[in-house]
C-alpha cells in the first residue's frame, strides 16, 4: 500500500514515516506542499493520503479540494495543529475522511489509518 | 509613536526593544530581504529561527535513527548468540533474555523520543501565527496613523479577528473525534 505524506515540515514527515513503518506501511512518497503532493499523486500508485493543513504555495485544504475533484474515493487523513471545531468541519466538507490534531500518538495514527482502510 | 518608531519596534530596534540581539546564522536559511518599511526584519528573523530548529531537529532525528539501527543490530547479534552451543546454560539464557528486553525498552524509548519531536512543527506554526498577529497589529496601527481613528464597528471587527486567529490554548482544542463523528452522523441523517 503506497501512502502519500504531504507536510512542509521535514521533521514531521520523518515522524509520520517512522510511525507508519512501525505499523507495517513502508511504501511512502512525500510532498512538501499541496502542489508537490499533486505531482506525486499524478505519478500513480498512491492508495491513501496523509496531509497537513498549513503549508506554503498550496495549503492542505486546497490540496484536498483539488484531489477530490479528480478522485472522490481515495482515503484522506488530515493531520494538523488546527483544532478549532469550524476548521475540522471545513476540512470534512472539503472531502477529508478523518482528522487528527497534532501532536498525535502512534496509536491514534494507527487507529485512524486502519479505520480508513477497514 | 510615529510610523518610523512602529517600524523600528517591529524590526527589533525601536524604543524598549533589546539593544543587542544574537546574529542569525546566515547559513541557516535562505537570505530573505527585509521589506523597506522594516516589518520584514521580524518575519525574516522568525523564519531563521524556524529553519534552524527544523535543521537541528533533523540532526536529533538522525541520531535517534542511528541509535535505533544500533539497537536492532545488537538484537540480531544477541539472537545469533543465543543459538550458540556455549550459551545454552539456563543462567546464560536468562541473562541474554534480560539484555534483549533491555534493548527492546531502549528501542521503545527511542520511538517515544522521535514522536516527541513533533514539538518542532507545532512551535513553528505557533510562531507563524504570531507573525500573522504582528502583521495585523502593524497594518492596523499604520491605518490609524494614516487615516485617523477608525469607527467602532471597524475597531470591533479587527479586535475580533485578532482574538479568533490567535494561537489556541490546548484546553480550548475541540475534541476532533467528537466533531468528526457529529459531522458524519449529521450527514447520514
Amino acid at each position: 500500500m503506497k501512502i502519500l505524506i504531504v507536510d512542509d515540515s521535514s521533521t514531521m514527515r520523518r515522524i509520520i514515516i517512522n510511525t507508519l513503518s512501525r505499523i507495517g506501511y513502508t511504501d511512502v512518497v512525500e510532498g512538501e506542499n499541496g502542489k508537490s503532493g499533486l505531482e506525486k499523486l499524478g505519478q500513480g500508485g498512491v492508495e491513501m493520503i496523509i496531509t497537513d493543513w498549513n503549508m506554503p504555495e498550496m495549503d492542505g485544504l486546497e490540496f484536498v479540494k483539488t484531489v477530490r475533484g479528480q478522485n472522490p474515493a481515495i482515503p484522506i487523513l488530515m493531520v494538523t495543529t488546527n483544532a478549532a471545531k469550524e476548521d475540522i468541519v471545513e476540512a470534512l466538507q472539503a472531502g477529508v475522511n478523518n482528522y487528527v490534531v497534532k501532536p498525535f500518538t502512534p496509536e491514534t495514527l494507527k487507529e485512524k489509518i486502519e479505520s480508513l482502510l477497514g | 509613536m510615529d510610523q518610523s518608531e512602529i517600524d523600528a519596534l517591529l524590526a527589533g530596534g525601536g524604543k524598549g526593544a533589546k539593544k543587542s540581539k544574537p546574529e542569525p546564522d546566515p547559513a541557516a536559511s535562505p537570505a530573505q530581504e527585509p521589506k523597506q518599511d522594516g516589518s520584514g526584519h521580524v518575519i525574516a528573523e522568525l523564519d531563521t529561527v524556524t529553519a534552524v530548529t527544523e535543521r537541528e531537529s533533523n540532526k536529533v532525528m538522525d541520531q535517534l535513527d542511528m541509535i535505533s539501527q544500533l539497537v536492532a543490530r545488537q538484537q540480531k547479534l544477541i539472537t545469533e548468540m543465543m543459538r550458540h552451543e556455549g550459551a545454552q546454560a539456563a543462567g546464560v539464557q536468562q541473562a541474554i533474555h534480560e539484555v534483549m528486553s533491555a534493548g527492546k525498552e531502549i528501542q521503545d524509548k527511542v520511538f517515544e523520543a522521535m514522536d516527541l519531536m513533533q514539538f518542532q512543527d507545532i512551535t513553528r506554526q505557533k510562531l507563524e501565527r504570531i507573525v500573522h498577529h504582528l502583521r495585523q497589529i502593524h497594518d492596523y496601527i499604520v491605518d490609524l496613523l494614516g487615516t485617523g481613528l477608525k469607527n467602532e464597528a471597524e475597531r470591533a471587527s479587527i479586535s475580533r479577528t485578532i482574538a479568533q486567529t490567535g494561537t489556541m490554548p490546548d484546553e480550548n482544542k475541540a475534541h476532533a473525534d467528537a466533531v468528526v463523528e457529529a459531522y458524519k452522523s449529521q450527514k447520514k441523517g
